[in-house]
């Protein structure tokens, strides 16, 4: 970062930017991927980001939503990942925390027949009474890539690894329709958020995904 | 000429309407009650609730930053509202009145979900009644200019730890908050938002309300009114105690995240801020469990404290069930509460208890 950009985004953190170049500034950092890491960067260290420290979490667990863990089948779970998820979320027993979740959103996407509408975006969904004790939003935030992949073979092979998926994102979900206030916004915003980490996965044992739980 | 294009950006950067004229031309007061922080709270509610806008903002929280667009129109008494996550996976949630539609291109999902009675997604703040104010002190700060333009500044400041408090910078053409931050009790900023650009035009096309995500190849999912059976053994479930000014607010249903059964669900508010309590009872019934290969993992409870968002979420099993309170508010509100979650004798009958490894 320059020492002029340092200086524009300080005064912006300030609020002291004038609009005019603060308009500037925002159309480079919208173009420049790399200024906007290093943006990210300072304004941690910034007076706007003092407060936000990890310390303010109990020991053992991450200082960001992991979007955990759950269903989700691969990449290659690396060690590192699977630290992270048992130091995040501290199942009784083991580190995988993993299968009936995911295994029930995938039978109940199966169930649900849907269909890959066109441009004009008609909504189609399936109202299968077998399933209707699993609503299709929820399922959707549990599911993962074998699950999407399975529903709508449409998607392509090498879409994006790494949904937000979990425990986590679904409370989340259900609880931005209580959250009401500023708070909502905050729910809202996170859950637009990519994940940067890779989240915490933990292989998924093959046999679960075809574990009948809808009975 | 620089000074003229400054002149001209500042122009173009808020433009006030007609209806704002008319909106503080209508409030004009004595002095007193204009600088009441009470007065520009509700201001800024209504300038978020029936204005067009369409801004930029930084959203700043967990040592990350993104750029959000934010688009809020009303024409003809309808909502729509379009909030964009410019960074990443292009996410996008748009709001057309009581129906919420959540783009995910990175899950090839568009999730369509009735969310009547909502605010707007920038979030409004509850009016500020006697209860409120048990709570939370309302302060006015001296104005200051931010952005090139004039603010009030008003801070909503917690009493105890139990709450969060916030900083309001609202414009004072507008009353727009033109920033925000979430601080904890101790007044440590744990999110902020920062716009770039706010415009506040006569009309937004509907182009601008349209996703940018392209919806072919998208599964589409909607989300019908929840019509899930009660969950015997799950109703007779309550926090035995709360913080002080949280009340049951909200009781429901839910299903989360593809669980086999609807979880609880209990909303406690303080009247500002909300926490989620989901009670589930384990999700793989013993037959499936069994029929599977013993090594392979069940639904393991969770227990622990995770930062969501700009707030808590806390787990714990509680008589065998799995309890997760979730809220915008402090590690030991979520904690408190979900560690006071009690099943009542009547409610918990013996076949609705799973065995607890």
């Amino acid at each position: 970062m320059s020492e002029q950009i340092r200086e524009q985004v300080s005064a912006f953190l300030d609020g002291e930017l004038p609009s005019s170049e603060t308009e500037l500034l925002l159309k480079r950092l919208n173009r420049d991927g790399e200024l906007r890491e290093s943006f990210g960067r300072y304004a941690l260290i910034g007076e706007a980001m003092r407060g936000n420290k990890p310390s303010l979490l109990r020991k053992g667990f991450e200082s960001r939503v992991n979007f955990a863990i759950d269903g989700e089948p691969v990449p290659a779970s690396s060690p590192a990942a699977a630290a992270r998820s048992a130091r995040w979320w501290r199942p009784f027993a083991g580190t995988a925390v993993v299968a009936g979740v995911a295994a029930v959103a995938i039978v109940a996407m199966q169930q649900r027949t849907l269909v890959t509408p066109g441009a004009s975006g008609t909504a189609v969904t399936a109202q299968s009474g077998l399933n209707a004790s699993v609503p299709a939003a929820s399922a959707v935030l549990a599911s993962n890539r074998e699950a999407i992949s399975y529903t709508v073979p449409q998607t392509p092979a090498d879409a994006p690894a790494a949904p937000p998926s979990g425990r986590l994102t679904n409370y989340m979900f259900a609880h931005s329709k209580y959250s009401y206030g500023l708070g909502q916004r905050g729910v809202l915003a996170d859950l637009l958020i990519e994940d940067d980490d890779q989240p915490g996965v933990v292989r998924q044992p093959a046999a679960q995904v075809t574990v009948p739980v809808a009975r | 000429m620089i000074q003229t294009l400054r002149q001209r950006a500042c122009n173009s950067w808020l433009v006030p309407c007609a209806m704002a004229g008319a909106l503080l031309a209508g409030a004009p007061a004595p002095l007193k009650a204009a600088d009441d922080p009470r007065v520009w709270l509700e201001k800024m509610n209504d300038a978020l609730e029936s204005r067009n806008y369409d801004g930029t903002f930084f959203h700043l929280s967990n040592g990350r930053i993104e750029t959000m667009r934010i688009v809020h129109r009303v024409r003809a008494g309808r909502i729509m509202e379009r909030l964009q996550s410019l960074d990443g996976p292009g996410r996008e949630f748009v709001r057309n009145n009581d129906e919420l539609t959540c783009y995910l291109p990175d899950q090839h999902t568009i999730l369509v979900e009735p969310r009547p009675d909502r605010g707007p997604f920038l979030g409004s703040l509850p009016r500020f009644g006697a209860d409120t104010s048990q709570y939370y002190r309302l302060e006015a700060l001296p104005d200051v200019r931010i952005l090139g333009r004039n603010a009030h500044v008003i801070a909503v400041n917690p009493k105890d730890q139990f709450r969060f408090g916030y900083r309001l910078w609202l414009d004072d053409k507008t009353a727009m908050p033109l920033k925000t931050q979430l601080c904890d009790s101790r007044g440590e900023i744990l999110e902020q938002i920062l716009f770039a650009r706010l415009d506040m035009p006569d009309n937004i096309a509907d182009s601008e309300l349209a996703p940018a995500v392209k919806s072919e190849g998208m599964r589409w999912v909607r989300q019908g009114p929840t019509q899930d059976a009660p969950s015997a053994g799950l109703t007779g479930f309550r926090a035995s105690k709360l913080p002080p000014g949280f009340k049951l607010t909200v009781e429901g249903k839910q299903t989360i995240g593809g669980a086999s059964a609807p979880a609880s669900h209990l909303v406690y508010s303080d009247g500002l801020a909300t926490v989620s309590v989901f009670i589930e009872a384990p999700s793989v019934p013993e037959e499936a469990a069994s029929a599977a290969s013993p090594d392979i993992p069940r639904d393991q409870p969770l227990e622990g404290l995770a930062r969501v968002g700009s707030g808590y979420a806390f787990s714990t099993v509680i008589e065998g069930h799995q309890v997760t309170a979730v809220g915008e508010v402090p590690a030991q509100t979520v904690e408190f509460i979900a560690h006071s979650v009690k099943g009542s004798p009547d409610a918990v009958r013996p076949d609705a208890v799973p065995d607890s490894h």
